[in-house]
């Protein structure tokens, strides 16, 4: 079945008007309409997740909710082209991580403008919600650059950072797969004694790679007050694990950034949007990931079908109206529960040994 | 009423605690070995008469305690200890020590061949099995090595019961064990733990390389990286009388301990049609349903409860757009089966999530497991009738360690070599004595 080209540009401007309007207001009507919309056409558009629908029995007539929506599992971009266009149209194709003889998943997107919009949005709001529309901040980066990684969902959306926010000091420290963790020590005693605030992005690991060279260097900065820290990611099938306080502890002590300026973004390849701490936009108060108004999360039991009593952990289903040209509802591994206007996640940091000598076979095939 | 264990010392976790335990065990171990090897031998071999008779107070205490720490149903741990420990008796210390080294008086260095333990063992426990913990703190003692055990996050209670068992055995042998928890992210009291002139750890690959890199020569580490075991049927198992039979033991090989042990089958291969892999995979399904009226599901932790579903999730996708894949579930999710289109190998989540892959032949089965070769346990097989011998060639090639018949994955021999690791001499330092 064709959609009208016209229909889902139409679709996404509405979307876009939503991603810009700086007010942020959870309008539940507003996002089911466009969630109903959305799910009628890439039920229209995307094969594999129309035969989804279909053995579940939910297609666009049956369907008043948007929490009646399926979502898939984020494996399934794995598995299948999940796309409402032809591949080879895509403008960028974002690629789960692995080794070349591992499966990736992709995000295929025909458009970057809903992408864009929507990082920028979320970014702007919790990472620097103290700058001014017109400041810019200087952004040290330990992850390589969108033209070294074209196929990284996390380098594109720093790329774009960088460029929109970021001032000409700004730059990333991971190049030729090589962290240049001195170079980034000798930027950082700069900028503190010049007394220049800057953001530092990055994974996790680079992150805990880079402290142990501070360790050995007996390196320890002051950075300015209002500096600030951005990690993602975990240390899932590392070495080394560290529970994420001690982690934050560690960071507090090497860069003199405390640990309310600290934040955890939780995203993932197959989303067009990003979650983030909540300590920078609402100081004092629960630590929590905020949702932008544009996405939905459901916390379900193992069915998959019932969502947990309130205050209870539950399996992940995120509907992220960014991705207009996939599929917006997706059932993630994670676990998480609600809490206030935001949520928590958990077990991204759990180590194997709880699992016992098997192990899952999928950290096997990654070795 | 159970009378009240032997206490145990349990050191504290700070590395200069862990320091000045494994010198003391060095002093304690040194007085051990002077003494002969044969009465220690007899009365480690009469500890494990005591843990394999079903109605012994250490089996009993075991099994009141570890339903709780670590979830498993307590018919499931009845059984599992049942299976697991009828074997590991006195009699199969005695033939594993004649296996290794001819005769226990070699434990006693006075011969042409000598063989003793290191001054201090260290193990380093993981998973939550208990059958494993209980031979990893015997197997030191009778080389004559006194133990420092990390106990593992899952199972909290194990290695403090068998510890109290050997102490109320034997108060000289018991004081040649000392227990210390403590989180692996606790590096001080790590790096102290691994000071130790020998480590025995079993973990991932990552943890392994990582132990690896703070363990080294003059000493010694075993290490036991993660593994995983399946089951390979023929023809013959798969018809017949012999399909519900196989179907059956299949299920218990899945089921007991919720496919958290390396002895757990997490798949099935079948050497066969696509069709009489789905009827397998049908008759599994009814068996794991009796299986959870048994021996119920322990409760999952929450990573593995978003993996399950995940899988089950993204199975459900691949059946819808694919009818050669089947999947069949219980509706409360407690167990999941997928009938495979092609055999090649694809995550297990574990918590009895088994896939069942047909291959037309053993060369295709070669080819399928070729990406987790390296990490192979042990085979269950059936079915093969007249190329019996030329499949168990085969699977012995792709690396197992151990083939069994199904339903006897989880029930090594005390002999079992581990790893391909020979069980006792990796823990002993070896002496050729010309001179005698």
């Amino acid at each position: 079945m064709k959609v009208p080209v016209s229909e889902r540009t139409e679709l996404e401007n509405r979307i876009l008007a939503w991603m810009r309007d700086p007010c942020w207001s959870s309008d539940e009507t507003r996002f089911n309409e466009l969630a109903l919309e959305l799910f009628a056409l890439q039920y229209a558009q995307c094969e594999p997740y129309r035969r989804f629908c279909a053995a579940r029995r939910r297609s666009p007539g049956k369907v008043a909710h948007w929490s009646e929506i399926p979502p898939v599992p984020t494996g399934a971009f794995k598995e299948f082209s999940l796309c409402c266009f032809p591949p080879h149209t895509a403008q960028r194709i974002f690629r789960t991580s692995g080794t070349s003889t591992q499966q990736r998943g992709a995000l295929y997107l025909d458009t970057l403008t809903l992408y864009e919009a929507s990082l920028l949005a979320s970014f702007t709001r919790c990472v620097l919600p103290d700058l001014l529309p017109h400041e810019l901040m200087t952004f040290l980066i330990l992850a390589p650059s969108g033209e070294e990684a074209p196929d990284s969902s996390l380098s594109y959306m720093l790329d774009v950072v960088v460029r929109k926010k970021g001032t000409q000091h700004s730059g990333f420290f991971v190049r030729s797969g090589k962290l240049y963790g001195e170079e980034l020590l000798a930027v950082l005693e700069r900028t503190a004694n010049a007394g220049e605030a800057v953001t530092l992005c990055g994974t996790a690991f680079a992150f805990m790679h880079w402290l142990d060279g501070c360790v050995r260097k007996a390196a320890r900065l002051a950075l300015p007050i209002a500096s600030r820290i951005m990690e993602t990611g975990g240390f899932k099938g590392r070495s080394r694990e560290l529970p994420r306080s001690e982690f934050y502890a560690l960071l507090e002590e090497f860069t003199g950034i405390s640990r309310g300026h600290i934040i955890n973004q939780y995203g993932m390849t197959e989303l067009g949007s990003q979650f983030y701490d909540s300590n920078l936009r609402y100081p004092g108060l629960r630590r929590r990931k905020l949702a932008p108004p544009w996405t939905r999360l459901r916390f379900l039991d193992t069915t998959l079908e019932n969502e947990v009593a309130e205050g209870e952990t539950g399996i992940i289903a995120i509907y992220d109206l960014a991705n207009t040209g996939s599929v917006f509802a997706v059932q993630t591994a994670d676990v998480g529960r609600r809490v206030e206007t935001g949520f928590e996640i958990f077990g991204r940091e759990v180590s194997a040994e709880e699992r016992g000598c098997s192990i899952a076979a999928d950290a096997m095939l990654a070795d | 009423m159970l009378s009240p264990v032997a206490s145990v010392p349990i050191v504290e976790p700070h590395p200069e605690a862990i320091r000045a335990a494994l010198e003391q065990l060095r002093n304690t171990g040194a007085v051990l070995r002077q003494c002969p090897a044969r009465p220690r031998l007899t009365r480690l071999a009469s500890l494990l008469d005591g843990w394999a008779d079903p109605n012994s107070p250490w089996r009993r205490r075991l099994l009141s305690a570890l339903p709780a720490t670590t979830g498993f149903a307590p018919a499931a741990v009845a059984t599992g200890l049942e299976l697991a420990l009828k074997k590991w008796n006195g009699a199969a210390l005695f033939d594993l020590v004649e296996r290794e080294f001819a005769d226990p008086t070699a434990c006693d260095g006075e011969d042409t061949f000598s063989a003793r333990g290191f001054p201090v063992t260290a193990v380093s426990l993981a998973g939550c099995l208990p059958t494993p913990t209980l031979w990893n703190l015997l197997a030191p003692l009778v080389l004559g090595s006194p133990v420092l055990v990390k106990p593992s996050r899952g199972d909290p209670i194990t290695a403090e019961l068998v510890a109290a068992s050997i102490t109320e055995l034997d108060p000289e042998l018991g004081n040649c064990i000392r227990i210390v928890p403590f989180p692996s992210s606790d590096a001080p009291s790590t790096h102290a733990f691994l000071s130790a002139d020998c480590v025995v750890a079993t973990g991932s690959d990552a943890t392994l390389r990582a132990i690896c890199a703070r363990v080294t020569p003059p000493q010694r580490l075993i290490a036991y990286g993660h593994r995983l075991s399946l089951t390979v049927l023929g023809p013959q198992a798969l018809r017949g009388e012999a399909l519900t039979r196989t179907a059956e033991a299949t299920a218990v090989d899945v089921a007991l301990w919720d496919q958290l042990g390396c002895l757990s089958s997490i798949a099935v291969y079948t050497v066969g049609t696509e069709k009489e892999a789905g009827v397998f995979a049908e008759a599994l399904a009814a068996s794991l349903t009796a299986a959870e009226k048994r021996w119920p599901r322990g409760p999952l932790p929450d990573s593995a409860r978003a993996a399950f579903a995940h899988e089950r999730a993204l199975a459900e996708m691949r059946a819808a757009a694919d009818p050669a894949v089947q999947m069949f579930e219980d509706p409360a999710s407690r167990w999941v089966v997928v009938c495979e289109a092609d055999g090649r190998f694809r995550p297990a989540p574990l918590y009895r999530f088994v896939r069942v892959h047909p291959v037309h032949n053993l060369a295709a089965l070669a080819d399928a497991l070729s990406p987790v070769r390296s990490h192979l346990a042990a085979i269950a097989a059936a079915g093969f009738g007249p190329d019996t011998s030329r499949a168990t060639r085969l699977l012995g090639e792709l690396g197992a360690s151990r083939i069994c018949p199904p339903g006897h994955l989880q029930a090594p021999s005390l002999g079992w070599h581990h790893d391909g690791q020979p069980v006792l001499l990796p823990l002993a330092r070896l002496t050729d004595n010309e001179l005698s």
